[in-house]
């Protein structure tokens, strides 16, 4: 079981969402004497909460197709196996994020009319969004693969509105692409033919093309890019955030006047904290795949794993990987009727 | 006519709670029960929520058929009453209740030959507050006496999480056995808060119930869903159980349950449609896991239970898959676990109840201040 803060968070975690998700049974799979040993002493509920043992896990800075490969019982694979094989519906895990992605691209399958999956991950922002008042926006692709088509682009926005119609319950969430400008022929030829073809639907609320600046503003729901520039965006703005913490640190230690401000300040930082906690929001999912993926952040506490089950437990009885298949159909229907009007 | 007019005081006395019904002693020549069970009723056998004023006052004016028992608990009675088993009722809701629950009981079907409830009324009008709440010193007596009027070879105790039934059965259990001297029990029961006179009584009865090493099980419904492990202190005889599946398991590998009556404890927690098979194979893997029944009982369990499935015990059942794949999915579960050494249930050692009880005293205070009944 992988995690900074595995077992024993993760475990808690579990056990506290065995209680919340009375319908759903949780399956714990790693070490079984270990989790044996936490499992008695936490409040939970004994017939809702199974182990399946695995006796390796990958590390977190393993890599991951040569972890896979040393470790084929490890956790992470057995758990998607389990998934694969029927014996569970969808896998959430806090442990090494390539791994996780491989494990599930080498035994699931995509969802027709998916080219690629998308692991989207969450931000917050200045405005709030959907039934739940959620400050969080969906970016994805942030790395499951590099390089995007126009169509893998097309692809990532039916299911990241999928995924904030159902998690944020945002009727019609706001889809961009992000690119170097808000003019339909900025950016990449993939970018604008994936433009042209967004305009064209009907079924996403599309709001055409958004720079960087607009990301943490929240004028998009769900922020639609490559795998690449994605992962540079997440990173650059985690810097930003971690930068900031520092300097109120320094502020903190430098000068008295600095110290009282920040102590004047501290109700409002603390609602800020409140705000942008990423751990109310469990995780990020890795769409595209007939089964719920949801990655929880590898520091993820008790909290966050609880919620990411949760989150999993929504995709589940929301069926999003059945809303995303239907949205790829009738798009690939539209697509086919125009090339025959041609 | 004057038998009538003088037996009116009683009966309006009974009728309102004031009086009891005593424990009746087993009539001259008749067989000691070989094995009597104990139960408790409110988060034992009834699901029952008093953790708020709003909640005791819902569940005294709840009608029989409002009450709901939990999952298998029925079942699990009716399993147990045997010939030469003998099943006693103790519990801490009020003798004004005696009715509605007594009818809740004929509705399930439950027999029983003993049902003691707690006369709060005479306490408020003796002024005896402290004994409203008090638990050990209203309990421990109440089972004493019934032991006295009837005492078995083997007694298995239910109880719940709620409040100090663990305590409590253990003492009770030790008391039985001989391992707690009357000087010890004194002091647990001034820890208690227990009136003098009440004490006093308490250990008159102590002194005078037949001893021996009569209890062997206690089960602690998890109602509150407390970690198993809390109870660990409290030796291998006491298991905590999250469901009847659970305590039918324990029973099967105790020789006291067959594999079919197990069977339907199962089936009674499916029909209530709180469960599904997968529950219930998650709950064999879990008591597998902590060490309260090997792994070879759940398996010779599994495959009795095939033969009773295809001797009747499931026909009519169109709304379960075949025996063979249900069978095969608890054999899975077991499997699951590897080769992995359950958990050590914990060894049998003297407890210090004095302790026991001071802890218990203050967990309560906690809860109180935090609004938790």
């Amino acid at each position: 079981m992988g995690g900074d803060l595995a077992p024993e968070e993760i475990v808690q975690g579990a056990a506290e969402a065995s209680l919340a998700l009375t319908s759903a049974e949780i399956i714990l799979v790693g070490d079984a004497a270990v989790l044996g040993r936490l499992l008695p002493n936490m409040r939970h509920d004994g017939a809702r909460v199974r182990v399946y043992h695995a006796p390796q896990y990958v590390e977190m800075d393993e890599k991951p197709a040569e972890a896979l490969a040393a470790k084929p019982e490890s956790s992470i694979a057995v758990a998607v196996d389990l998934v694969a094989r029927g014996d569970a519906d969808a896998v959430v895990s806090a442990g090494n994020t390539g791994a996780s992605v491989l494990a599930c691209a080498r035994r699931w399958q995509l969802l027709q009319g998916v080219r690629r999956a998308a692991l989207a991950a969450v931000f917050p922002t200045e405005l709030r969004r959907g039934e739940k008042d959620d400050p969080f926006s969906l970016i994805l692709d942030v790395g499951a693969t590099v390089d995007a088509t126009s169509e893998d682009l097309v692809g990532f926005a039916v299911m990241g509105s999928a995924y904030a119609k159902l998690v944020s319950q945002n009727r019609r969430p706001r889809v961009a692409l992000l690119s170097n400008g808000a003019e339909a022929g900025k950016g990449p030829p993939e970018v604008q033919q994936a433009n042209a073809a967004l305009v064209e639907t009907t079924e996403l609320n599309f709001i055409g093309n958004i720079e960087g600046i607009d990301i943490p503003r929240g004028v998009a729901d769900v922020v639609v890019t490559s795998g690449f520039v994605g992962n540079v965006v997440l990173k650059m703005l985690e810097g930003v955030s971690e930068t900031v913490v520092r300097l109120a640190r320094y502020a903190h230690k430098e000068r008295l006047a600095w110290r009282l401000g920040l102590v004047a300040l501290s109700s409002a930082i603390d609602q800020l904290k409140s705000i942008t906690d990423w751990q109310q929001y469990g995780g990020a999912p890795l769409l595209g795949f007939t089964h719920p993926f949801i990655k929880a952040h590898g520091r993820s506490n008790a909290r966050a794993v609880g919620n990411a089950i949760k989150v999993a437990h929504k995709a589940l009885t929301g069926n999003l990987c059945g809303n995303i298949a239907r949205t790829m159909a009738e798009l690939d229907e539209r697509a086919q009727r125009r090339a025959l009007e041609k | 006519m004057f038998t009538r007019l003088a037996k009116l005081p009683v009966r309006i006395g009974e009728r309102i709670g004031l009086l009891e019904p005593d424990v009746e002693p087993l009539p001259p020549g008749a067989r000691l029960p070989r094995h009597t069970f104990r139960w408790d009723l409110d988060k034992t056998y009834l699901r029952t929520e008093f953790d708020s004023i709003k909640d005791l006052a819902r569940s005294a004016i709840e009608t029989a058929a409002d009450k709901q028992a939990f999952p298998g608990a029925t079942a699990m009675l009716r399993a147990l009453r045997q010939d030469e088993h003998r099943i006693c009722i103790v519990s801490g809701s009020p003798t004004q209740m005696r009715q509605v629950l007594a009818a809740k009981l004929a509705l399930d079907g439950v027999e029983y030959d003993e049902f003691v409830l707690k006369n709060n009324l005479k306490n408020i009008l003796r002024g005896r507050f402290r004994a409203l709440r008090a638990q050990i010193p209203y309990k421990l007596p109440a089972m004493l006496r019934s032991r006295i009027a009837a005492a078995a070879e083997h007694e298995t105790l239910f109880g719940d999480d709620a409040e100090a039934d663990a305590i409590i059965y253990c003492l009770y259990a030790d008391l039985v056995a001989g391992r707690v001297s009357l000087v010890d029990l004194e002091r647990v029961l001034t820890a208690s808060r227990a009136y003098d006179d009440d004490a006093q009584h308490c250990l008159d009865l102590a002194q005078a119930v037949p001893k021996g090493q009569a209890v062997r099980r206690m089960f602690i419904h998890l109602d509150r869903r407390s970690p198993p492990l809390g109870f660990r202190r409290f030796g291998p005889r006491l298991v905590p159980v999250y469901n009847y599946f659970q305590a039918a398991l324990v029973l099967y590998e105790d020789g006291v349950l067959s594999a079919r009556q197990v069977v339907f404890v199962g089936l009674e927690m499916l029909d209530s449609g709180q469960y599904e098979l997968g529950h219930l194979a998650t709950s064999v893997q879990d008591v597998v896991r902590r060490g309260r029944i090997t792994r070879d009982s759940a398996l010779r369990l599994v495959a009795e239970a095939a033969e009773a499935a295809t001797s009747g015990a499931l026909s009519g059942r169109t709304d379960l898959p075949p025996f063979e794949r249900i069978s095969e999915a608890f054999r899975a579960r077991v499997r699951e676990l590897g080769n992995t050494v359950p958990e050590d249930p914990g060894a049998d050692e003297p407890l210090d109840y004095v302790r026991l009880v001071d802890e218990e005293h203050e967990h309560r205070r906690s809860r109180r201040k935090h609004g938790v009944s």
